[in-house]
C-alpha cells in the first residue's frame, strides 16, 4: 500500500490534484519588499499629492520641480506601480476565473502598469527639468 | 483520466468565503478595505499621472486636466488617494507585523484593524490640517 498523497508539485513531478506551484512564496516576498520601500516613499509622497490639490500651474509646478520630492515621487511611481502589478495579478487571478480572459487581463495590467509608470516619470522629469 | 475528472469537480465546487452569509466584523472589513485601497489606488495613479502630464506640458493640457485636483471633484479625489494611501500602508505594516508573529491574538488583531482604520483617516486629517495651516 502507498502512502503518498495525490498532492504532487508541478516542480518535483505532476501529481492528479491541485497543487498551486506558481511561485507563491517569492511573489509574498516581493510585496513584502517592496512594501517596506514603500512605506517611507508612501508618506511623504502623501505630503507632496495633498500639496498639488487647488493649486494654479505654477504652485504645482513649485511644489513637486523641486529635487527632493521630485525623486521621492519618482521613486513612488516607479516601486508603487511595479507593487501595484503583482498586486493587481493576485485580484485577477482571484476573481477572474475564464483562463482566456484572465490571460488578457493579465497582459493588460502588464502594460497599463508599465504605461503608468513610464509617463509619471516622463511627467515628472519634464516638470523638474532645470529650465 | 484523473486531471479531467478533477477539473470537472474542481469546477463545480463552491467558492469560499460566501459573501452573503458571514457577519460582517472589523478585521474582515480592514483586509478587504487592503484590497479596495489597492486597487483604487492604481485608478488614483493612472488619474495623477494624467493631471502630472498636464502640468508638464502646460498651458491647455493643464486646463483640460486641473479637474483631477481642484475644485470640489478634484479636492476630494486628492483627499481620497491621501486616505487611501495612509489606510494602504498601515495595512501593510499591519501586514509586516503578522508576518513576525505579533498581535495575532483577538486583542492584538482587533487593536490592528482599529488602528488601520482610525489611523488612516487620523492621519489624513493631520496632513490637511499641516498643509493648510503651512500654505
Ligand atoms: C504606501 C505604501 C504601501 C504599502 C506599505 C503597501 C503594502 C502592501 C502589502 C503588504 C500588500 C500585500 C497584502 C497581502 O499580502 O494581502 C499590498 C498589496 C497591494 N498593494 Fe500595496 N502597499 C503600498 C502602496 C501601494 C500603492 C501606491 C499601490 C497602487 C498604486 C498599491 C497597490 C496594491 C495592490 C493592488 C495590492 C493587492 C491587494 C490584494 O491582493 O488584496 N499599494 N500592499
Ligand atoms: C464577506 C465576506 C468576505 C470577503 C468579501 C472577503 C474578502 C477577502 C479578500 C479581498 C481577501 C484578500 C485580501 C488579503 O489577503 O488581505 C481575503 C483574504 C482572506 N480571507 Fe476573506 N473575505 C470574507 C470573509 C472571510 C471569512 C469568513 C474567512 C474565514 C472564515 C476569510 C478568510 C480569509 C483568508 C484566510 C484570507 C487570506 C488568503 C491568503 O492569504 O491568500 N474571509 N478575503
Amino acid at each position: 500500500m502507498s502512502v503518498s498523497t495525490r498532492f504532487k508539485s508541478g516542480r518535483t513531478g505532476t501529481g492528479d490534484a491541485y497543487v498551486s506551484d506558481h511561485g507563491g512564496s517569492p511573489h509574498a516576498q516581493f510585496m513584502r519588499l517592496t512594501s517596506y520601500a514603500l512605506i517611507p516613499l508612501g508618506a511623504l509622497s502623501a505630503w507632496w499629492i495633498l500639496g498639488i490639490a487647488g493649486k494654479p500651474l505654477d504652485g504645482v509646478r513649485a511644489e513637486i520641480g523641486r529635487p527632493i520630492p521630485a525623486l521621492v515621487l519618482l521613486a513612488f511611481g516607479v516601486v508603487g506601480m511595479i507593487h501595484a502589478r503583482k498586486g493587481m495579478d493576485d485580484i485577477i487571478e482571484d476573481y477572474v476565473h475564464d483562463e482566456a480572459l484572465k490571460a488578457q487581463a493579465l497582459v493588460a495590467n502588464l502594460w497599463a502598469s508599465r504605461a503608468i509608470a513610464a509617463l509619471w516619470v516622463v511627467a515628472i522629469l519634464l516638470i523638474a527639468a532645470p529650465k | 483520466m484523473a486531471d479531467a475528472d478533477t477539473d470537472r469537480r474542481a469546477a463545480r465546487r463552491p467558492l469560499s468565503p460566501h459573501l452573503t452569509i458571514f457577519k460582517p466584523i472589523l478585521t474582515m472589513m480592514m483586509s478587504i478595505a487592503h484590497r479596495i485601497t489597492g486597487a483604487g489606488l492604481y485608478a488614483g495613479m493612472a488619474l495623477l499621472t494624467l493631471f502630472l502630464l498636464g502640468a508638464a506640458i502646460g498651458g491647455g493640457a493643464f486646463s483640460a486636466v486641473s479637474w483631477i485636483a481642484s475644485g470640489f471633484v478634484g479636492n476630494l479625489i486628492i483627499l481620497m488617494i491621501v486616505w487611501a494611501i495612509f489606510h494602504h500602508l498601515l495595512g501593510g505594516v499591519r501586514h509586516a507585523l503578522w508576518d513576525r508573529g505579533l498581535y495575532m491574538d483577538p486583542q492584538g488583531r482587533e487593536l490592528l484593524a482599529q488602528g488601520t482604520l482610525v489611523g488612516g483617516i487620523l492621519l489624513t486629517l493631520l496632513l490637511y490640517i499641516f498643509k493648510t495651516l503651512a500654505s
